[in-house]
């Protein structure tokens, strides 16, 4: 019953287990979520020598639950002059695809909730492109310039970054041979290195690259709030800006995730379980990005897009041909 | 029932076809042209869908990555930098329209006609199309084994194309 990634996924009891592990996936994503956005507060709080939550539970373990009990009982608005239909359907779009591509991270080294598929890094790039219609819409249908502009800003930032983060991956599928992240995993343990070694290049452009996809600080221009009140999401309120906010963090999981299935090796490592190992990598990545929050300025939009263009995609492509060669002459 | 095996993946043709059908019918009889947009990023999912179903995952990923993700994409930048309002006038029955109504009612009936007429192999269900390696490997052996010609002639024809596009749109730019 639990081996529905090798067997057909659509007979008998097969389906039951694939629908049981889609619902333990979301649930352990929402837990996720819910202590990255108090991890965030917390963390930035200490840098910026402040405490940071401390009033509800515990620590302020319970800030954020307390946080989205709010936003699920605060009132609906559809502005008047919206576009009703795209504007309740736009959430709805952007989170699917941020939950799916959690199907194919794998967690641990036995794995009943990971999707083997054949083709995991390349359903990761193309599914978190459904996203941006999902913010783009949003912005497009709230009928307000600033959420029009922070729709178009996230859409043009987006799909420019995907390029250079689907490149930079190129190298880590060509030294693994294959698109299976359970595979890269095993090529990795095979091989005795991780492959942020000898993909040093690109492992940079692949966390720039991560960064500007998840909208974060240095490229969180969808959502500068001093320039543009806040972005594509402006109009929205209550559960349906909390569905835009899940998305993101789950992007920011989910990615992290990926970063450390592709370039750190995934659940692999000494003496402690795998899922411990992969929740360690995971959770350096988050660190780092709050770090950076904490630390770096905004990037002026007109670099914006010259950055991707003309610095990542030069170097994610120089680092795939300097993996090809070696790859052709080493073996 | 019909004549059909009623296995799962069956069942799942079934619902992803009357899906994609759902989304065509709405992509034509929506007024306003972003809805259009989206019925047809619909129809593109859907058929992504039928090729996982086929066991042709790659090439399932890669109408997400291209037709889903950047092409509606591109569709709808394209009618956010025009016009806010866009919407069809409603349908007529001009000359033109009748006469495009009886050449789509023709071609149906042609193309009805030759599938019909056609004998397609019977292969067995179960039957392997990757011959027993992951889906992007068989692909990957196909291409650069049998077709490496005619892929090479394809990736030259996009290099024009994308040279091209980038000179039309130079010119239009010194124009003004």
């Amino acid at each position: 019953m639990w081996d529905w990634q090798n067997a057909s996924p659509l007979t008998g009891l097969n389906f039951v287990a694939m629908v049981v592990g889609a619902v333990v996936v979301l649930a352990i994503g929402l837990g996720v979520v819910t202590y990255t956005i108090y991890a965030e507060r917390k963390v930035i709080g200490w840098m910026q020598g402040r405490i940071g939550p401390n009033r509800v539970g515990p620590f302020g373990l319970l800030q954020s639950i307390a946080d989205i009990v709010k936003l699920l009982i605060k009132e609906d608005v559809v502005p008047e002059r919206a576009d009703r239909v795209l504007f309740l359907l736009a959430p709805v779009i952007a989170f699917i695809p941020s939950f799916m591509v959690l199907a194919v991270i794998p967690f641990s080294a036995r794995h009943p909730f990971t999707a083997n598929l054949a083709v995991g890094a390349l359903y990761y790039i193309a599914l978190s492109a459904i996203t941006i219609h999902g913010v783009m819409l949003g912005g497009w249908a709230s009928n307000n310039k600033y959420a029009l502009i922070g729709g178009m800003r996230s859409a043009a930032q987006m799909l420019s970054y995907e390029v250079p983060l689907g490149l930079s991956l190129v190298g880590v599928i060509l030294m693994a041979g294959s698109l299976n992240l359970n595979d890269i995993v095993e090529a990795q343990a095979r091989s005795g290195w991780w492959y942020i070694v000898p993909q040093f290049l690109g492992f940079c452009v692949f966390l720039v690259a991560a960064t500007a996809e998840l909208n974060r600080t240095p490229f969180d221009l969808p959502e500068a709030e001093s320039e543009l009140v806040a972005g594509y999401h402006v109009e929205y309120t209550g559960f349906r800006f909390a569905f835009f906010m899940l998305t993101e963090y789950l992007y920011l999981f989910a990615m992290g995730g990926l970063m450390a299935t592709l370039f750190l090796g995934g659940w692999t490592g000494p003496w402690l379980p795998g899922w411990l190992w992969f929740a360690i990598k995971v959770f350096a990545f988050i660190f780092f990005q709050f770090w950076l929050r904490a630390t770096m300025p905004r990037i002026r939009v007109d670099q914006l897009m010259s950055f991707s263009w003309k610095v990542l995609l030069p170097l994610a492509l120089l680092n795939l041909v300097v993996t090809a060669v070696l790859k052709a002459f080493l073996s | 029932m019909l004549g059909l095996a009623w296995t799962p993946p069956m069942i799942a043709f079934l619902v992803i076809s009357l899906l994609i059908l759902v989304c065509a019918i709405m992509a034509i009889s929506f007024r306003k042209v972003i809805y259009m947009a989206l019925a047809i990023g619909g129809v593109f999912l859907g058929c992504a869908a039928v090729y996982i179903l086929l066991g042709a995952e790659f090439v399932g990923a890669a109408q997400i990555l291209i037709y889903a993700g950047a092409i509606t994409i591109l569709i709808m930048f394209a009618i956010m930098l025009t016009n806010h309002e866009a919407e069809e006038p409603p349908a007529a029955w001009s000359v033109r329209n009748i006469a495009a109504a009886v050449g789509c009612v023709l071609l149906g009936v042609t193309l009805y006609a030759v599938i019909r007429s056609q004998s397609w192999p019977h292969g067995a269900a179960g039957a392997d199309v990757n011959q027993g390696q992951s889906n992007p490997v068989a692909v990957g052996l196909a291409l650069f084994q049998h077709y490496t010609v005619p892929f090479e002639l394809v990736s030259l024809l996009l290099i024009v194309a994308l040279v091209g596009a980038v000179i039309l749109a130079q010119e239009r730019k010194e124009d003004e």
